[in-house]
């Protein structure tokens, strides 16, 4: 490009990070303060996980010393035996597992096309929709149980776990509706009318185009399902009798009354009852993570 | 195609989930087939042997009458008030239903519970007396049988009290004495006392009795409060030995019950004031070292404590009230409430489970001392006013902690309580 008088102009290029910039960051200090850092956090995190761990192996004196110790002093493998002995806890285990997972699956499963419908859809029941989504979650679950449970009387679904399942979706559709109807928004539509002109159906779109870009979402959702109706306490000890019962119910029978608390078994079921989220933590994980990153470079 | 499959899977997963969930569903609560009748029993047991204990009784009464056969569930002692509501409500309560006294008087009032007089047996009404029963009748009929007691006590590190000089008191132990004993053992880098008052309202109302202190006069929906000489004794008494004496560990003051036994193991507190059921758990914690015995039951112008038993009922709606009556009564016999007495480390309410815990347990453990308290209690009037539950939470525990804590008087805390019950019922 040159100016009038013919002398050629340099164009000023946009400000590029030069090498020594990024030898800087990459300089041994600041990487071990980044490491310093993640670990100081790190054990932030994952300090009540072992102190949880090291309780469970602890015997009743030991619990009941004013000088705490995070290596037990002598190691109580009792605890596990007097966790899994107490009535039921596998079964709880069991039953919890079911409920988690079936929820789960259900919650995704509505949850998916009718965030598609909120986020695609331009119609005045949209803002009416998104209105009635967060009033609900204004309510204090005390206030519903009563009625949910007279429902779920005449339903005959008290007592069951299949109740249970229902009773969850419905708890957490609000919040998943909302999550999902956010990750759809971010998926530019100009895909999905590439495809339509390329000639696939709505339901080829949504499945084919949306839901493999919808992955980290749909993770996300699915995980927050699956916690929410884990660890859920309220609604399966008003809802399930005493013959039935989730793993929360089953871990507050380790509190008595006055406060008591047969710390060492509680520590030891409640290690027992992580596990679970453990495992489906680390299996969604890594789906997270790379959905999240797929497509970030262009070309 | 891969949608179809995934489509298929999902479907797969929900009709499974379906099929499972309908396995597990159970039937309906109790029925009857062919003469045989079901009761549901929800027990709160919480230590291992008292489950033990009250499942032999379950085991063994199902085989003694094999028409009428008892479901054994378990509950927990921290959620059962908010499940028995939604229960009562929707209809669906177990038919024998533990609890405690001062817990199901609301549900009396709203005919939740059955009248059960008529199916008690003369011993068992005879067992227990009268001043019990009175904290589970209401109008004339009975909702409940009470079964188990506690009280509060004061409990000692023997070893503690040789190396200050103090002497065991044998038969009483009054609060002057309690006052001096820990004021002397109030050396060498130990408190004299420790007392878990974070939840104050409970023991002082209780042990206000002592001195004749009712806190409230009247009944029913005509009850009013009035803090007179007799109900301050028992605050005043506590505050001298912390702030004047100093022989109270301040920093006990704040904590529940439960968290005091810690210091106490660890020879920081040469006494503390406990539930008697602490007992358990100073067996299954306390070193193997620690040397400790319970005092005799506390005394002012008398040994009264506010009765607060645990309790069986049967619920309204059950269809089988006479056989889950039948049940009750034999929960009640002599050997069986002594074995969940023990399991629970609690008092029975009946002479005769008193009797044979005594002779079981040969008095160790400051069992003697424990039982001896038995005799002292009664119904006390807080436990009849509607809205007391509501005015303890609101008016009475802030104000006690905050007298606990030295920040207000003693005569700013008897105008509290009173214009703070006005204030309840308006």
């Amino acid at each position: 490009m040159t100016a009038a008088t013919g002398r050629p102009v340099r164009v000023r290029a946009e400000p590029r990070r030069t090498v020594r910039d990024a030898r800087r960051l990459r300089s041994p200090g600041v990487r071990a303060g980044q490491y310093v850092v993640l670990a100081l956090y790190l054990i932030f995190l994952a300090f009540p996980l072992v102190w949880l761990l090291s309780v469970s192996f602890k015997g009743p004196q030991e619990l009941a010393s004013i000088a705490p110790r995070l290596i037990p002093h002598h190691w109580e493998w009792r605890n596990y035996s007097d966790a899994f002995s107490q009535q039921g806890l596998l079964r709880s285990a069991l039953n919890s597992t079911i409920v988690a997972a079936g929820s789960t699956v259900l919650t995704i499963v509505v949850a998916t096309p009718t965030a598609y419908a909120l986020a695609r859809f331009r119609t005045r029941l949209r803002g009416a929709a998104t209105a009635w989504i967060l009033v609900s979650q204004l309510f204090p679950v005390i206030l519903i149980v009563i009625p949910l449970f007279m429902i779920l009387r005449d339903l005959h679904l008290l007592n069951s776990l299949g109740g249970l399942v229902l009773v969850y979706l419905v708890w957490t559709l609000p919040f998943a509706l909302w999550m999902l109807r956010g990750y759809i928004a971010a998926v530019p539509p100009d895909l999905e009318q590439a495809a339509a002109v390329d000639g696939a159906g709505r339901l080829r779109i949504l499945v084919s185009v949306v839901l493999p870009l919808l992955r980290p979402g749909l993770v996300a959702t699915a995980m927050f399902a699956f916690i929410s109706a884990w660890n859920e306490f309220f609604f399966a000890l008003v809802l399930l009798r005493g013959d039935q019962t989730t793993l929360p119910l089953n871990l507050a029978r380790f509190v008595g009354s006055e406060g008591q608390v047969s710390l060492g078994p509680l520590a030891a079921a409640s290690v027992l009852a992580t596990l679970p989220s453990l495992a489906v933590f680390a299996f969604l994980q890594r789906r997270l993570a790379s959905g999240l990153l797929s497509g970030a470079v262009k070309g | 195609m891969k949608w179809r499959a995934t489509f298929v899977a999902a479907t797969a997963a929900i009709l499974a989930t379906g099929a499972l969930a309908a396995c597990s569903s159970s039937s309906g609560s109790s029925g009857s087939s062919g003469g045989k009748v079901t009761l549901t029993f929800q027990s709160l047991a919480f230590q291992k042997p008292t489950i033990a204990a009250v499942q032999k009784i379950v085991t063994d009464w199902n085989a003694a009458h094999p028409n009428i056969q008892v479901k054994y569930n378990q509950g927990s002692w921290d959620s059962v008030h908010d499940q028995l509501v939604t229960q009562f409500q929707g209809g669906t309560a177990p038919d024998i239903i533990h609890d405690e006294a001062a817990d199901i008087s609301g549900f009396a009032q709203q005919g939740y519970l059955a009248d059960i007089s008529k199916y008690l047996p003369a011993d068992v009404r005879s067992s227990v007396p009268d001043g019990v029963w009175n904290t589970v009748s209401q109008g004339g009929k009975i909702y409940a049988v009470p079964t188990l007691l506690q009280s509060y006590v004061v409990m000692a590190n023997t070893d503690l009290l040789k190396k200050d000089n103090i002497a065991v008191p044998q038969g009483t132990l009054s609060w002057d004495q309690l006052q001096a004993m820990a004021k002397q053992a109030t050396t060498g880098g130990a408190y004299g006392l420790g007392w878990g008052l974070k939840s104050p309202t409970a023991t002082v109302m209780s042990l206000s009795l002592n001195f004749g202190g009712k806190f409230f006069t009247g009944a029913g929906q005509d009850a009013k409060v009035q803090v007179g000489d007799a109900e301050k004794q028992v605050p005043e008494r506590i505050h001298a030995m912390a702030y004047v004496d100093k022989s109270i560990d301040p920093a006990t003051l704040t904590q529940s019950g439960t968290d005091v036994l810690p210091s106490f193991y660890a020879g920081k507190l040469a006494m503390v004031v406990e539930g008697n059921y602490a007992a358990q758990q100073i067996t299954e914690e306390a070193p193997k070292t620690f040397n400790w015995t319970v005092l005799p039951p506390l005394t002012g112008t008398s040994s009264d404590q506010a009765a607060d038993p645990q309790t069986l009922s049967v619920s309204q709606s059950s269809k089988h009230q006479k056989e889950a009556g039948e049940f009750l009564a034999y929960f009640m016999q002599a050997n069986n409430l002594a074995a969940v007495g023990q399991g629970d480390w609690l008092i029975p309410t009946s002479k005769q489970a008193r009797d044979a815990i005594q002779q079981q347990t040969g008095g160790k453990s400051g069992w003697t001392q424990t039982l001896a308290g038995a005799d002292s209690q009664v119904a006390a009037p807080f436990q009849s006013a509607v809205n007391y539950p509501r005015w303890k939470d609101e008016i009475a525990t802030p104000a006690l902690q905050q007298y606990l804590q030295n920040k207000t008087s003693i005569d700013a805390l008897a105008t509290k309580l009173q214009s703070g019950w006005d204030n309840v019922n308006r």
